[in-house]
């Protein structure tokens, strides 16, 4: 076994929602869970949960292959502008790279990152699909 | 007490390649050989190793003294350096602050780099480990997916077509053909670029650099120890780093915060002239970033340097990370070695006869990024 479980377990929060960490000091807000303002080095955060909506601002249609993800290429690697203003770079799924636009809306949804072959973990988490899907 | 000078007085590296008969004990012996042997220096008192990939690649923890140990080099001080791609310079960077300091007179700082163990795809998978594993990687975003970003949002901010960023590789395979030690020593035409595979549309094969082993080694002294060489001095000025903000945090994709602050940094201590008259050898890891570098350093405006690209006489003279290499760890120190023999007795069929020359590298997009002034003795 490969993936390690307390790594991805502590983490999980982070992973299978889209959460932001709030800055009281500096007023600005990230995407992930971090343990700091990773914009001012402020302790005064709170994580809060963002809606997972939001638009592509760009995007690219990645063909590096890359060991244990082959099975995902080619992967739309998206920059995602969230409806509460913040970007979150992201995998895009259940789209045809050729339909991709700029400007089109998205939202979060959970699905495989990765899985240790052939009988071990699997990392859930979240990635992107069309909003025109549901 | 007198803060010295910090001299190289020597460098040594090999052709990068995919030297699958030798490891990186052979190759880092070679480079250690030919740069102590022709200095004049009898011994000296810290080993620096720059090793990106030594634990996995290579299954050794330690490399520094592993190597030192194998070679015979033992009871000196010797320590590994790693910060991804920019190993190299952070190698100089301690050697640097070591001599300064007057903790060590007479340093080796050696980069070594061995990628031709695993086939690509797993090269790849642990290249990926320079962004954040836990916020980025994991999320299946590798290095090339954020330079395609990155040249996407550059060509929309400019008004500007893909075909308007196509000289930089072709400019550095020209560069390449003339440099010895390069790996990929052949020109290519801008159609070649167009037609390699894509990697991370809108980035090609011919946007990145190979994967090839290499080593290069240099030899260091203080002002007290550089009486005693045999070789031509270069002043090592001065060395700097910093560490940006992380890729989806910025506000401008299309800039490199880490690189512009050691720009700024440079300009103010030593004034523009150094950044506009250097020669330079600058970290093209996808070509995209080599235009925004050259914007950075202040060389061209912004959105304008792909007008300057073929006026360019001395900058990435080696080729770059693009033809002439990319042995990560080794990278860094590579372009040192190049630049001072290009300030001594001539590199790639040229020879620099300004007084300074930049050696700029950074890792992943600009995750952190170093640079180091060399000064001609005058």
């Amino acid at each position: 076994m490969k993936y390690s479980i307390p790594k991805f377990w502590r983490r999980k929060e982070g992973y299978y929602q889209v959460v932001l960490t709030k800055c009281k000091e500096c007023g600005k807000v990230a995407f992930f869970a971090y343990v700091r303002c990773p914009y001012c080095g402020s302790s005064n955060i709170e994580l809060v949960k963002s809606s997972g909506r939001g638009v592509i601002e760009e995007y690219t249609v990645s063909y590096n292959r890359v060991e244990g993800g082959e099975e995902y290429l080619p992967k739309i690697i998206a920059v995602v502008k969230l409806s509460e203003g913040v970007r979150v770079v992201g995998e895009l799924v259940d789209a045809d790279p050729a339909e991709v636009k700029e400007g089109m809306a998205v939202e979060a949804v959970l699905r495989r990152f990765s899985s240790d072959d052939p009988h071990g973990l699997i990392y859930y988490g979240i990635k992107f699909v069309p909003a025109i899907r549901r | 007490m007198e803060v010295t000078k910090v001299y190289v007085v020597n460098s040594a590296l090999v052709k990068i390649d995919r030297h699958f008969s030798k490891g990186y004990k052979e190759l880092a012996n070679e480079v250690i050989s030919e740069v102590i042997s022709k200095s004049g220096i009898e011994s000296v008192d810290l080993v620096v190793v720059s090793n990106m990939f030594s634990d996995c690649i290579l299954d050794q923890l330690d490399i520094s003294t592993i190597l030192m140990q194998n070679l015979g080099m033992t009871k000196v001080r010797a320590l590994r350096v790693e910060t991804g791609e920019s190993s190299g310079l952070a190698a100089l960077e301690t050697a640097w602050m070591a001599i300064e300091s007057g903790a060590a007179e007479n340093v080796l700082v050696i980069g070594v780099e061995k990628v031709t163990e695993y086939p690509t795809y797993k090269i790849n998978k642990m290249y990926g480990k320079v962004l954040d594993y836990e916020v980025e990687f994991i999320r299946n975003i590798t290095p090339p997916d954020y330079a395609a970003l990155v040249m996407k949002a550059y060509l929309k901010k400019f008004g500007l077509k893909r075909e308007d960023l196509i000289s930089w590789p072709v400019k550095m395979h020209d560069n390449a053909s003339r440099n010895a030690y390069a790996q990929l020593s052949f020109r290519i035409s801008p159609e070649k670029v167009f037609t390699s595979m894509v990697i991370s549309d809108p980035i090609h094969l011919l946007d990145t650099f190979p994967l090839g082993d290499g080593a290069a080694a240099l030899l260091l002294t203080s002002s007290k120890a550089v009486r005693n060489t045999a070789t031509e001095p270069v002043i090592v000025a001065h060395v700097d780093s910093a560490v940006s903000t992380q890729f989806h945090l910025r506000e401008d994709l299309t800039r490199l915060p880490a690189t512009a602050a050691l720009a700024s940094r440079l300009k103010e201590k030593f004034g523009n002239k150094v950044l506009t008259e250097a020669a330079i050898e600058l970290h093209d890891s996808y070509s995209i970033y080599a235009y925004i570098i050259l914007e950075e350093l202040g060389l061209a405006e912004r959105g304008k340097a792909r007008e300057i690209v073929d006026k360019l006489e001395f900058v990435n003279v080696s080729g770059g990370l693009k033809a002439r290499g990319h042995p990560f760890g080794a990278t860094g120190v590579y372009q040192i070695a190049e630049l001072y023999k290009l300030m001594t007795e001539g590199f790639a069929g040229k020879k620099f006869d300004g007084e300074y020359a930049i050696a700029h590298s950074m890792s992943g997009p600009d995750y952190n990024a170093r640079v180091a002034l060399l000064q001609k003795l005058v």
